[in-house]
């Protein structure tokens, strides 16, 4: 029996799945790796921690799962998070930790970059918007920060090719991963010479960009016999977890979003053109050699009702939040749509899509003396849904969305999908898998190795499950305190600068 | 409380306790220069806020300490006065005989009834916790009422419960120095703090209890927490740290072997080379010469 084994180095941690050959999980496990905070706005993670993390994590389930039940393994892909950058010196060494997408140290150069004259440009030919999560932001960071690092780095990397490298030698990145670097050319699929001048590094500073289904040579022989791989596993890039995560989700019609909400959280559609908006709020990512995954990200997700669980619920049992927030859930779902006027702006983290402001601070607004923590616990939830909702509308200029699906931990949630339901008046299915991200791993292999024509087909047998019809009437209301959340959010920007700057 | 010194030496009452080489109560009612230098020395110091709120000094750094809350002053540490002197208020105090060896490790007398590996961990998160113990429970003024008690007035079994008292005053000390860090709700929190100690301190043999107690909890629950959050057990998730940290200094030429494997925890080059292999497939002395090859 064959098995396909998906890689996803992830935020917080290495998640690990094997598949048969139908797409059914037979073996799961995972990993945690921490993130460093340094100093204020740093995000940093230790390159090798992830890499011996991730071997562990697939050496035990190899042997406690796959090997004792004598599945063959037939390809290896890999998924990262985007955005991660890591400067490497002529030895390969790290030159230090790998700066996440979070990493929001270079705010200023975001800043600059966004009002300068090039910016349009910019935008146009990469596809991503102007943030500090960028790589080409971060390496005009570098630039004038850290120019010891900058001077001696010989390779910027993104995380995950410099775990394949540790695995196979190869020096490569995927055309997705690459087409979030900023330096892209994401129409013809190169570096851009442009780019590269204005970050100040030359083109084999970086790695080769290559085609998500590229194999990357073979494993290094002591890690095929420590894992118990044979040679002729085929280990294939991969994608980002985005891309992964539509193409898992089975959003391959014109009408259809994919929202995701983890601890951040996106939506997303696939199409074959590039959507340009002129306020370069969406970002467009390359999935193959035809399609493109278009949407906006947002920090706000499940990590926000963590924070609030964590400083407002109650802990029958010390550390268990998911019990916490299972409590709140049911609090907050006996209090009206609405939350009886109170509104929740969920910027704790700053803001990437739609408003782009990393200064941007979390708000309760309309706070009565009649108001529990029902019923903040209900507006937190609306709040984080109110700015997908956002999003949704953005996307909606470009593409008449008649139907949802959803994934990650925080939209899967039943009370949740309902929520999203009613406030983007649309029917709402639920992906099928646990991880939408592997399952979009396993469709790009079982392309790869003949299972499917290619992935388009593959994407088409994702089978979402039933819909959550909308409630017309909620929406009703939804529709009347979004206008007052959209309207807070454009109006509070010059203050949220003001704050920062005190 | 009323007030009173027993000192090593001059004091009968202390002739039965050769460890305690002071202890007192003092309500100060009017400040006197000097009378209370900033200083180290060679034992162990607990001071127990009665009354009254005080500014003192410890390594440098000043703070505020109100009624119940309890100052660990270990052997060395430079402590007093924020102004040098005491400011009126009420406070207990013990100093008692601890030794600290080469290695580094807290050891206490044989009066003491806590089992080894106990005395052990206890005396690494007091080396490892730098901070003031904030108390504010009443628990250790009836600690130290009780210790009072029991050396004026020798009732019977006085002697053992003396010893009791002060095992309990460690005890208490050491629980609450672990549990002030952590509030129970923020796991991942807590955990990267616990990660950002054992990196500091990777060339020290954690034990799973030692880790438990550094975020307040005990170790059964520990166990199961740090497998849901992170896929593995302590240990395990210890040698992950470990493992990742040589390969950094295994690419510097200039460490031996045996200089990394102690450096990053391991009890030898063996034991350094075996665990790297089952993990990696490669010896550490062969992953060295592998990065050597690449470049």
């Amino acid at each position: 029996m064959d098995t396909i084994i998906s890689i996803e180095l992830g935020t917080n941690a290495v998640r690990v799945y094997a598949f048969d050959l139908k797409g059914q999980v037979l073996a799961f496990a995972k990993g945690a790796y921490p993130t460093f905070h340094p100093f204020p706005d740093y995000s940093e993670q230790d390159p090798e921690q992830i890499f011996i993390t991730m071997l562990f994590v697939l050496k035990n389930l190899l042997s406690e799962k796959i090997h004792p039940q004598k599945y063959k393994v037939v390809s290896i892909c890999f998924s990262a998070s985007m955005h991660s950058l890591l400067a490497v010196d002529k030895h390969g060494v790290p030159l230090g930790p790998v700066m996440t997408w979070a990493d929001s140290r270079s705010k200023v150069e975001a800043r600059e970059l966004r009002n300068s004259s090039i910016s349009e440009k910019i935008y146009q030919v990469t596809g991503t918007p102007i943030h500090p999560m960028s790589p080409l932001v971060k390496i005009l960071w570098l630039k004038t920060h850290d120019k010891e690092t900058y001077r001696n780095t010989v390779k910027f990397m993104s995380l995950k090719s410099y775990i394949i490298q540790q695995l196979t030698g190869a020096c490569k990145i995927d055309l997705s991963l690459a087409s979030a670097t900023g330096l892209l050319d994401i129409h013809k699929k190169v570096w851009d010479t442009t780019m590269l001048a204005y970050a100040g590094i030359q083109v084999d500073q970086l790695p080769d960009p290559v085609a998500i289904s590229d194999t990357c040579g073979k494993l290094q022989h002591q890690y095929r016999v420590s894992l118990g791989i044979s040679a002729d596993t085929k280990i294939l890039i991969g994608s980002s977890d985005g891309c992964f995560a539509t193409l898992g989700a089975g959003v391959w019609e014109e009408d259809m979003a994919t929202v995701t909400i983890e601890d951040s959280a996106a939506v997303r559609v696939v199409g074959t053109k590039v959507l340009m908006d002129k306020n370069q709020r969406l970002f467009n990512y390359v999935l193959d050699d035809k399609h493109y995954i278009s949407g906006g990200p947002s920090n706000s997700g499940g990590v926000i009702f963590e924070w609030f669980a964590k400083q407002f619920g109650d802990f029958k049992e010390a550390y268990d939040l998911e019990a916490c927030i299972e409590d709140l859930m049911t609090e907050a779902a006996g209090v009206e749509a609405g939350s009886e006027r109170l509104l929740f702006l969920p910027y704790l983290l700053g803001e990437r899509a739609p408003i782009w402001n990393a200064n941007a601070r979390g708000v309760f607004f309309g706070i009565n003396i009649n108001h529990e923590r029902k019923h903040f616990a209900r507006a937190a939830i609306e709040g984080i849904l109110y700015e997908m909702y956002s999003i949704e509308k953005m996307l909606q200029n470009h593409r008449n969305i008649k139907r949802i699906s959803v994934n990650g931990s925080f939209a899967s949630i039943p009370f949740v999908t309902q929520l999203i339901a009613d406030i983007f008046n649309l029917p709402v299915s639920a992906s099928p898998n646990a991880s939408s991200v592997s399952l979009g791993a396993f469709l790009l292999c079982a392309a790869e190795i003949g299972i499917y024509k290619d992935i388009t087909e593959a994407a088409k047998t994702i089978k979402l499950g039933e819909a959550f019809k909308p409630n017309k009437y909620q929406n009703a209301t939804y529709q009347k305190y979004y206008a007052v959340f959209e309207s807070l959010s454009g109006k509070l920007g010059s203050d949220f600068e003001a704050l920062a700057l005190l | 409380m009323k007030q009173f010194v027993l000192q090593q030496g001059s004091s009968p009452e202390l002739q039965l306790f050769p460890d305690i080489i002071e202890i007192g109560s003092k309500k100060n009612i009017s400040i006197q220069l000097d009378s209370m230098p900033v200083l180290s020395y060679d034992f162990l110091r607990v001071y127990c806020v009665l009354e009254g709120k005080f500014e003192w000094r410890m390594q440098g750094q000043q703070f505020v300490v109100y009624p119940g809350d309890i100052v660990l002053v270990l052997p060395n540490q430079v402590f007093g006065g924020a102004k040098g002197f005491l400011e009126i208020g009420n406070i207990a105090w013990l100093y008692l005989n601890v030794t600290r060896p080469e290695n580094g490790n807290l050891y206490w007398g044989a009066w003491s009834s806590l089992n080894e590996s106990e005395r052990q961990t206890i005396g690494n998160i007091m080396l490892l916790n730098h901070t003031v113990v904030r108390s504010r429970v009443g628990e250790a003024i009836r600690i130290f009422l009780a210790l009072q008690n029991e050396l004026f007035n020798h009732e019977i079994g006085f002697h053992t419960r003396v010893h009791q008292l002060m095992d309990e005053l460690l005890v208490l000390v050491t629980r609450q120095l672990t549990k002030q860090s952590s509030s129970g709700r923020d796991f991942p929190k807590v955990f990267l703090q616990l990660e950002q100690r054992l990196r500091e301190n990777l060339f020290h043999q954690w034990s799973v209890e030692e880790m438990a107690a550094t975020m307040g909890m005990g170790t059964t629950q520990f166990n199961e927490r740090v497998k849901t959050f992170t896929g593995f057990t302590p240990i395990n998730y210890l040698i992950n740290i470990r493992i990742s940290e040589s390969i950094k200094l295994l690419r510097k030429q200039e460490l031996t072997l045996t200089d990394i494997a102690l450096d990053t925890g391991f009890y030898s080059s063996q034991h350094f080379s075996t665990t790297f292999k089952k993990l990696t497939g490669y010896t550490p002395s062969e992953f060295r010469k592998k990065g050597n090859a690449e470049s």
